[in-house]
């Protein structure tokens, strides 16, 4: 690269600009230049051309585009001398990915590099391909480059090589082979403690492979790395052999004042402390694990940090020190005598909270929450809410979350519960979600002495000038449902809670308005006696939003005013909400997920033979090995099957719902008393758990409430949790099929069902293809042919189950006896969880599906059209309302559903000819003429002639191609997917009852 | 009052704070780091000038290579907080002689903190006068050795300065020499179609003062626009003069500027501060004269070849000419090689703008020059995108200087001893600037009564000049 005087000006105008603005001029006047020299026609110097392709590398490492050039990089791989060479291979390695077609280019230069003599070209060659070679490569390489399989015996006897040098690079190899799989490589396992041996007891090694002292500190972490991957060791000789190093490399390290020595040595030590994790070592070897952690946690942490972060360089270890200390302790946790020591260090942990490096932060966090339980929760989660208003953002909200769990699932009373999350409210509202506030206002409503207390918790908050508005949502919740209870305390009337609720309302944005107005509604209800000065400043509002643009604050308005207008009845609409189902915290399956997306650390990476730190933090029984004192089951873990998805469901369907919210219909409807006690009882059909007997009520506090049923909305949602919605449209998969052959018929999250059909004569053979896409099986799979009249359906008989991720073919046999446009059904219907799935299909088994096309000569046609004279064998209409279509794509239109057009026949260049011939066992082969007469003038408007040897046949030929020209691609005949069957919404007009067996209604109810 | 700003920060392209001063508690000492990693780590930058993050709004604009973000936690006023920033450069400026960037900055840590305790207090804006605090923040910016040399002070009296009714000029100037310099700078947004349909055309345009007059001067300025000239006809009865008159819109005036005798007499009369100052701005949206017509026809001949073919008419008056003339001719970005063809000036490929450069240092009226170029383009990797075509956009000034005294002395002295109104002038010259906006008069009333010099200068500019091609 010496030499090149250019490119190091290059690089050197490159490291002197001032700012990203400048460095970004400097490169695109250097792309300008070599742009322009690579276009030269005169062709370019070999050494310009290295030149610039370095340059184009140098670019390309800062980060910019370089989409040209990739030519003249492949074509210096075939350059006769080795400068060029090498930069041919590395920029092509560089820029060029294993799929891009240049690659190709150079297949054969690399390949003569590979089976050429020079060991220098072969290594390059070789380096590309293990960079970028695909498939491609492989092809055409082998058997230049060698199998992978059977390489056990191989690698065993590569690990007995003596040279340092050979093993490190083996021993990648062998990391990186049975990181993917393990098995088969066990005899590599004892050839691995003998190395380790070798390095960390006998120290035999030459002089040029120690490090500070230390022998081969990269072949041992390595080593160590490999070990990991294997599940345990049988061997008990092996093993002790193992534990002696292990022991050794324990005892043996220490701080000491040289960095780069710590470096290694710590390297080394770490992964040895994996290791011993991993294979799950004597208690006496763990307990010195924890001691020496904890020797080192206590190390002035600033320090380490700086040593640290050489080490990851070091060894590419992918955590800074501290963080995989951390990593490591919290792994710990799953034994349960260390957590004793580990918390020890508990105020070491929380002072590395305000580490400066926010992976120690978030380890730390991580660490403490871990290592939470009902003797320490307390303090933990006070620091950490502390800690909350420091924080930065970014971890603000998982850090809100932690506390929020801790603070449920330690809580030694249910008060200080409500304490620290009101106060987490108040300290970060922005990052708290909703879910930590619905869980609050379950604890509340669940728990019958602590409503007085949180009501006046709230209460107090309300008196603060500036508050935010998860808080007021907080409080007017729980002011509304439990207000009353204060009322006899000084300023907790229900005038004045109106009157401190309502100042907050100017300042809230509208998803809050509503809950605002339910408690208003509520405060109403419980003022006692009545409060004529308050029920007229409530209606006043009410009145206000009665024309508001917000759907659901009107629709409440409107409600609520009618209602209170009541008087009795609004006792028991607006009664107290009910408890709650116990269900499993959706805080924790929040912060799982957290969890797995967050960590990445390369430790992660490993396969899971250890149970990672979500599972440790998800169960806490065998931490704290007493059940936390709750009085609520909760935490226990018993999830009830609706839990998680509900949510979604329920806000996805509030929304659809609320566009059809017909407010004349709600506000009939309101009064009657027999409606609203269908209402109760559908919604007793979907929420087993509320216990409906004592308590009458429809309006629910929807808004945030996650387990509610929406109930403002009047028409109650049947059965939420079965309702599976099919992706794509049905309509247009059916109307697609119609024309071709295979395809999708039906999907939705858990099945798809596909179609492949053969068509022969009046014979079809469908394949219908279910596929379960889930990995639980799809049990009480039922699938019924409703046929029509004319065709006879044969289906062989579906499976009972379809198992995970497999896919069931159930052929169809169709036999068209009489020409009719009418479609079939299939009924089908799964269950998938607790949730039955249902849906009605059309099958694409149509009319034009027993036509063969055919081609007609003049000679040919005209007798057979002047044979077929007038009605009924021949019949003429003209059609309006067709959709505009030029004649080519009138003629692709007939010709894709098997009418062929006949050219030339019409003297007329706007008409159309076209012949076909039908099958069917009545009628046998039947030769069908058309003739489409079109208006240039006017495209939406054409005459159509029908003609064949069988009158209904004509007729519905004629229907069948009207029909498609006025209804594709518009689907007029609209499908009704998926009516669920069990709970039909009660508040709808009875739809037309569908009776299962009769195919005729149950056509007239689809099309 | 509103309030504007929490804090201030003075950030470089990297993200460091240079400077920051805390008005209010209300904003924490970590916002700024908000600031750097949700802002300017982000492509966002520069996408929107104000941005809330956690509860803040961080208000910002870029100066030469310093970020200025002002913070703020409350309902704050956000035009005011921008004018706040343009004012406070403005008035470093003043005070560094120029230059406003990181270095100035560095240099000039102590007074820039003197100046914004000054400026701001409890987040309301205060006076930003440079006239009125260089009477006592006394103390000199490191200006650069090419800035001209600062005149000498007279002793301040700043508290009668501050409250008196004149706030913004002092008493008992005097000068051997009393002149005024009248700029009026118009710059001219223009976005055409390839055909040549104006498609969005207006003219913003503003009036700059330089005084150097003795003792408490009265200013009165006349320009062609209608309602004055309406008003002025209905006041001395009599038809008004045939002519193009202006209609401007928005127009904003210097706070010297005496609003209750511009509503009733639609004159602009006003009292000016010592030396430089910006005394109107207005906007023109119709009968806009063009002072370039661009012709432009670019052709891609395949994947790999283009022809540019550009013609330039100006259309303003033969005698005067435009000065730097830049026309960028947008090009793909692969172009690899051109080649040239002008009639007049320079062109040259620019690859860090993906534009064809072509520069006419002095362009004379009623003229066409045309560019003609072959490009040829390198072929790419990358996934093909149809070039997107980007308008040509023109840098251009057009000036015209006079000296209205000269123009017409006689009369003036005339003028002066019958009436004692110092100097007017009349003069008629079409098409000076885009807008036809001229100065009819511009007198000076005085108690002493000396003779001013007044020069006008009128200055056209491109603004965004585009032409769709």
């Amino acid at each position: 690269m010496s030499g090149m005087r250019g490119l190091s000006v290059f690089i050197s105008d490159i490291r002197n600009c001032q700012n990203k603005e400048a460095e970004r001029l400097r490169v695109d006047k250097e792309l300008g230049n070599i742009r322009t020299c690579f276009k030269n026609d005169k062709g370019l110097t070999p050494y310009k051309k290295k030149k610039y392709v370095w340059k184009m590398l140098y670019i390309h490492m800062l980060g910019y585009d370089v989409d040209f050039g990739h030519m003249e990089a492949v074509s210096l791989i075939s350059a006769p001398k080795y400068p060029e060479k090498q930069v041919g291979y590395i920029v092509t390695s560089c820029l060029l990915n294993e799929n891009h077609d240049f690659l190709r280019l150079a297949i054969n230069a690399v390949r003569n590099d590979i089976i050429g003599r020079n060991e220098t070209y072969q290594c390059l060659a070789l380096t590309l391909v293990g960079n970028i070679g695909g498939r491609e490569f492989a092809e055409s390489k082998n058997p230049d480059v060698v199998n992978a399989d059977g390489w056990a015996d191989r690698m065993a006897q590569l690990l007995d090589e003596r040279d340092l040098g050979v093993l490190t690079s083996s021993m990648s190899l062998l990391v990186s082979l049975v990181s993917n799989d393990y098995e088969g490589y066990s005899s590599c396992l004892p050839k691995c403690v003998k190395i380790l041996e070798r390095l960390a007891r006998n120290q035999d090694v030459p002089q040029e492979y120690t490090y500070y002292g230390i022998p081969s500190p990269w072949l041992q972490v390595k080593t160590m790395r490999a070990l990991q991957y294997f599940p345990t060791i049988e061997d008990p000789s092996t093993r002790r052999s193992l534990f002696e190093v292990l022991q050794r490399i324990l005892m043996g390290t220490d701080v000491v004042k040289n960095v780069n020595k710590n470096n290694a040595s710590h390297a080394v030590l770490f992964e040895a402390l994996s290791l011993v994790m991993h294979l799950n070592a004597e208690k006496e070897m763990m307990s010195q694990c924890v001691a020496l952690l904890g020797k080192f946690i206590s190390v002035p942490e600033l320090e380490l940090c700086v040593l640290f972060v050489v080490d990851h360089l070091l060894v590419g270890h992918n955590d800074a020190f501290p963080a995989t200390l951390q990593e490591n302790m919290t792994r710990m946790l799953m034994i349960t005598d260390a957590q004793d020591i580990i918390k020890k260090h508990q105020p070491q942990i929380i002072t590395s909270l305000k580490d400066p490096d926010i992976s120690i932060r978030r380890r730390a966090l991580d660490l403490l929450y871990g290592m939470c339980d009902v003797s320490n929760a307390k303090g933990i989660v006070e620091e950490l809410l502390q800690y909350l208003s420091t924080a930065e953002f970014s971890m603000r909200e998982e850090l809100s979350l932690k506390a929020a769990i801790l603070a449920e699932k330690f809580a030694p009373d249910l008060s200080w519960y409500v304490d620290v999350i009101l106060q987490l409210i108040d300290n970060a509202g922005d990052f708290v979600s909703d879910d930590i506030w619905f869980r609050v206002v379950q604890f509340v409503t669940n728990n019958e002495d602590l409503q007085p207390y949180a009501a006046s918790k709230v209460r107090e908050y309300m008196d603060k000038i500036a508050i935010h508005e998860t808080m007021v949502k907080v409080s007017a919740y729980i002011l509304g449902e439990y207000g009353h209870l204060l009322a006899r305390r000084p300023g907790c009337s229900a005038r004045e809670l109106f009157g401190i609720l309502h100042e907050k309302l100017p300042t809230v944005s509208s998803p809050t308005i509503p809950l605002l107005l339910s408690t208003y509604a509520k405060l109403l209800m419980h003022a006692q006696p009545p409060d004529i000065e308050l029920q007229k400043q409530i209606w006043n509002v009410f009145k206000k939003y009665e024309s508001s643009i917000d759907v659901e604050i009107q629709q409440r308005a409107v409600e609520y005013f009618e209602l209170s207008k009541k008087g009795a009845a609004l006792m028991d609409v607006l009664a107290e909400m009910p408890k709650f189902p116990e269900r499993q915290s959706s805080l924790i399956k929040k912060v799982e997920d957290v969890e797995d997306t967050a960590d990445q650390s390369a430790i992660k990476l490993r396969p899971q033979q250890l149970p990672s730190n979500a599972l440790v933090l998800a169960d806490p029984q065998p931490v704290n090995g007493t059940p936390p004192p709750l009085k609520v089951p909760s935490i226990s873990g018993i999830k009830v099957g609706i839990s998680s998805n509900w949510l979604d469901h329920e806000s996805a369907s509030q929304t659809q719902s609320q566009p059809n919210g017909d407010l004349s219909k709600a506000q009939s409807q309101i009064p009657s008393a027999d409606l609203l006690g269908e209402m109760v009882d559908s919604l007793a059909i979907e929420a087993p758990a509320v216990d409906m007997g004592s308590h009458q009520r429809v309006y629910r506090e929807e808004d945030g409430i996650p387990d509610e049923v929406d109930g403002t909305a009047i028409v109650p949602i049947g059965d939420q949790a079965n309702k599976v919605e099919p992706i794509g449209n049905i309509t247009e998969r059916f109307n697609a099929l119609c024309l071709k052959d295979s395809g999708v018929l039906y999907e939705d999250p858990y099945i798809q069902i596909g179609v492949k059909a053969e068509w022969r004569g009046h014979h079809g053979r469908l394949v219908l293809f279910l596929g379960n896409k889930v990995t639980s099986p799809l049990t009480s799979v039922q699938a019924l042919i409703l046929p029509p009249a004319h065709l006879k359906l044969e289906l062989s008989l579906v499976p009972d189950t379809i198992p995970p991720r497999a896919q069931v073919q159930c052929p169809l046999e169709v036999m068209n006896i009489r020409p009719s446009r009418d479609v079939a059904v299939l009924d089908f219907s799964y269950k998938f969880g607790t949730s039955m799935v249902s849906a009605k299909l059309r099958l694409p088994a149509v009319l034009n599906k027993f036509l063969q096309p055919l081609q007609l000569t003049s000679e040919e046609f005209f007798p057979q059209w002047r044979s077929l004279s007038g009605p009924p064998l021949k019949l003429q209409e003209v059609v309006r309302g067709v959709r505009p279509l030029s004649l080519p794509e009138m003629e692709n239109l007939f010709n894709s559903f098997r009418v062929t057009i006949c050219p030339g026949l019409d003297p007329n260049p706007n008409n159309l000819v076209a012949s076909t011939t039908f099958y069917s066992e009545n009628t046998r082969p039947m030769l069908c003429l058309a003739r489409i007469e079109t208006d240039p003038a006017d495209r939406t408007q054409l005459r159509l002639t029908v003609a064949s040897g069988d009158s209904t046949l004509t007729f519905e030929l004629k229907e069948f191609i009207k029909e498609q020209l006025i209804a594709i691609p518009m689907g007029s005949r609209a499908l009704v997917p998926a009516v669920p069957v069990p709970a039909a919404p009660l508040a709808q007009p009875p739809s037309p009852a569908v009776d299962a067996n009769d195919p005729g209604a149950m056509l007239a109810g689809l099309l | 009052m509103p309030v504007a700003a929490s804090a201030i920060y003075f950030l470089n392209l990297r993200g460091d704070v240079l400077i920051n001063r805390t008005y209010r508690d209300d904003v924490g000492g970590n916002m700024v780091d908000a600031f750097r990693t949700h802002i300017m780590q982000t492509k966002e930058l520069g996408n929107c000038p104000v941005r809330q993050i956690g509860g803040c709004s961080f208000v910002y604009m870029r100066i030469s290579n310093v970020y200025i973000v002002i913070v703020v936690s409350s309902n704050a006023n956000v035009a005011c907080a921008f004018k706040f920033v343009v004012e406070a450069v403005a008035l470093f400026k003043s005070y560094f002689g120029g230059a406003f960037d990181e270095d100035a900055i560095r240099n000039n840590f102590v007074l820039i903190y003197e100046l914004l305790d000054e400026i701001m207090d409890f987040g309301y804006p205060q006076n930003l006068s440079p006239e009125i605090l260089k009477l006592y923040i006394t103390q000199e910016g490191v200006r650069s050795p090419f800035s001209s040399k600062p005149k000498d002070k007279p002793v301040p009296n700043a508290t009668l300065q501050v409250t008196g009714a004149v706030g913004w000029r002092r008493e008992g100037l005097s000068y051997k020499k009393n002149e005024v310099f009248l700029d009026i700078v118009e710059s001219v947004n223009l976005l055409m179609s390839s055909k040549g349909n104006v498609l969005r055309c207006d003219v913003t345009g503003k009036v700059l003062m330089k005084c150097f007059l003795s003792g408490m001067p009265d200013l009165k300025l006349g320009l062609n626009d209608k309602i004055g000239l309406e008003k002025e006809s209905e006041m001395k009865s009599r038809p008004a003069k045939s002519g193009k008159t202006i209609e401007l819109d928005d127009v904003t005036f210097h706070q010297c500027v005496n609003l209750t005798r511009f509503n009733s007499e639609k004159t602009v009369s006003f009292v000016p501060p010592d030396g430089e100052f910006e005394l109107m701005k207005y906007r023109i949206t119709e009968g806009v004269n063009l002072p370039f017509r661009v012709l432009p026809t670019i052709n891609e001949l395949g994947r790999t070849r283009m022809e540019v073919n550009v013609k330039v008419k100006s259309v303003f008056g033969a005698k005067m000419f435009a000065l730097g003339v830049v026309v960028k001719i947008p090009v793909p970005k692969q172009t690899a090689k051109t080649n040239f063809q002008v009639t007049t000036g320079r062109a040259k490929y620019n690859p860090s703008i993906d534009c064809l450069v072509w520069k006419i240092r002095k362009f004379p009226g009623q003229t066409e020059s045309t560019l003609s170029a072959e490009i040829e383009l390198i072929s790419t990797m990358g996934e093909k995108k149809s070039w997107t075509r980007p308008p040509i956009q023109m840098e251009f000034q057009v000036n015209l200087l006079l000296l209205l005294t000269l123009l017409n002395r006689s009369r003036l002295l005339k003028v002066i001893v019958s009436l004692t109104i110092s100097a007017s002038c009349y003069f008629q010259v079409p098409m000076f600037t885009a807008s036809g906006l001229r100065v009819r008069f511009l007198k000076v009333w005085e108690k002493s009564g000396y003779n001013t010099v007044e020069w006008v200068r009128y200055i056209t500019k491109a603004g965004s000049y585009e032409i769709r091609c």
